[in-house]
């Protein structure tokens, strides 16, 4: 009845003419478009094998291994102890080069470094050991 | 001769049961599981040895945004708390925008839901308990919160409507703080304040910038519909520019429109429906609500422009047999 009355109060506001030729579309057909086209995508790409949901897995699926080569390789959660392992830095001036506690276990991942220590971030880690092996 | 046989009483309550609406709950509701159970999966379960559980940031598109200049410009690094399901993902969502406009919004972002869900358990509450839901609608008529009622008398937006204006180019600047910070910087600068990373990393119980801007907005939701969404989502504000090259849009078709503003009430980020001809809105996350609401058949339509194609005269031209 509420509706009735509203619609009988007044008409629309006038429209204006449209620039293409258009066409309706079913509601269910656009909320089946939606889903297959978001999770398709998706599913494409994890048979492309660009899919990975975390640092410590390749793309085929395999572990990450610090190989010490690529800076670029250093992830969050690697530890402390790790990375000085890989890339053959000595303890103290790791520590000393980011302003690191020293009483901050070795086995301390670096993502939980980051907000302890102020400037600190994996970039800046990648960045230091990238400079430190340039001849 | 053929006789109609009347549905069965639960036939028909199922039937009542079905709407688009529906759909789209059922569609909400399965990827906020889907993220509970990450989320729950890597907070009880952990990481350690062999055990690897997925963070459930690792499904946010707006990492892959983040992400995307420096695994551009580096040749394929990401940024901490980025994985390569943050690009696909994000490409998957801009894929979906490009032909179904905000779709991402209305249909699959678990953020959007939850501010949905909690605006829904609002109105309910004001429903069943009256003095409550007097003081709200005293609350919203005294600011000129109406969605009907935009204007004054004097036909001037009123000041909410105004200052709501001004707010909604808000996403825009934390959207260019976001990337331009992280390309600058190559760390995720607005990690640090983003409602859905304290949401997914809630049970570390950290007290952090991110966690009172996710307090902040879930009062809000509460007397607001997506606040979030409407005021300063990132990913929305790329969203809606991105969508604007879709062909989809819902459209009114001025004739068959009765006025009624059902539409304006029922939108969840406030377009004023009623003044539209073609809902081409960025701030527009396709939850067609306004489809479903609108009384009049024919007045509110989803529709596909096909460009090229000189739009078909109006029906009532057509039969005056007007060229």
């Amino acid at each position: 009845m509420k509706i009735e009355r509203l619609i009988q109060k007044r008409g629309g506001a006038p429209t204006r003419p449209q620039r293409w030729r258009t066409v309706r579309v079913n509601l269910a057909v656009y909320a089946a478009l939606v889903l297959v086209l978001f999770l398709g995508a998706i599913e494409s790409a994890r048979l492309a094998g660009v899919w990975s949901t975390s640092g410590k897995l390749t793309a085929s699926g395999e572990q990450v291994q610090i190989t010490g080569a690529d800076p670029a390789e250093i992830k969050g959660w690697m530890t402390i102890e790790a990375v000085i392992a890989a890339y053959r830095v000595p303890r103290e001036q790791f520590y000393a080069q980011f302003h690191i506690p020293a009483d901050l276990p070795v086995a301390t991942p670096l993502k939980d470094i980051e907000p302890i220590v102020p400037d600190f971030s994996v970039t800046a880690v990648r960045d230091w050991l990238a400079a430190r092996a340039a001849p | 001769m053929s006789v109609k046989i009347p549905a069965a009483p639960w036939r028909a309550r199922l039937g009542r049961l079905w709407s688009i609406q529906t759909l789209r709950l059922a569609t909400q509701a399965g990827f906020a599981l889907f993220i509970l159970y990450t989320v729950a999966l890597h907070l009880l379960v952990g990481e350690g040895g062999g055990v690897i559980t997925t963070s459930a940031e690792a499904y946010c598109p707006f990492g892959g945004l983040e992400a995307l200049y420096t695994f551009v410009s580096s040749g394929g690094t990401l940024v901490s708390h980025t994985h390569l399901s943050n690009l696909v993902i994000l490409a998957s969502a801009l894929l979906l925008t490009v032909v179904a406009r905000g779709a991402f919004c209305g249909w699959i972002c678990p953020l959007g839901a939850i501010q949905e869900w909690l605006y829904a358990g609002s109105a309910w509450a004001q429903k069943r308990i009256p003095p409550l839901g007097r003081s709200v609608r005293a609350l919203k008529a005294w600011a000129g919160a109406t969605p009907t009622r935009r204007f004054d008398q004097r036909g001037a937006p009123t000041l909410l409507a105004r200052i709501d204006g001004w707010l909604r180019s808000g996403k825009y600047l934390v959207l260019a703080w976001a990337v331009l910070g992280a390309a600058a910087y190559g760390t995720m600068v607005f990690r640090d304040y983003d409602p859905w990373a304290a949401l997914l990393t809630i049970g570390e119980l950290e007290l952090t910038g991110g966690a009172i801007v996710l307090a902040i907005v879930l009062v809000a939701a509460l007397f607001v519909e997506r606040p979030w969404c409407r005021y300063a989502c990132p990913l929305g504000a790329a969203i809606g520019l991105a969508g604007k090259l879709s062909p989809l849009r819902i459209e009114r078709a001025g004739p068959a429109c009765a006025g009624c503003a059902l539409c304006n009430t029922a939108c969840p980020v406030g377009i004023p429906i009623d003044t539209r001809t073609a809902i081409t809105d960025a701030s527009c996350i396709m939850c067609l609500r306004c489809v479903d609401t609108c009384p009049k058949h024919g007045a509110l339509e989803l529709r596909l422009a096909i460009p090229g194609l000189a739009p078909q005269p109006p029906a009532h031209e057509q039969k005056a047999g007007v060229v």
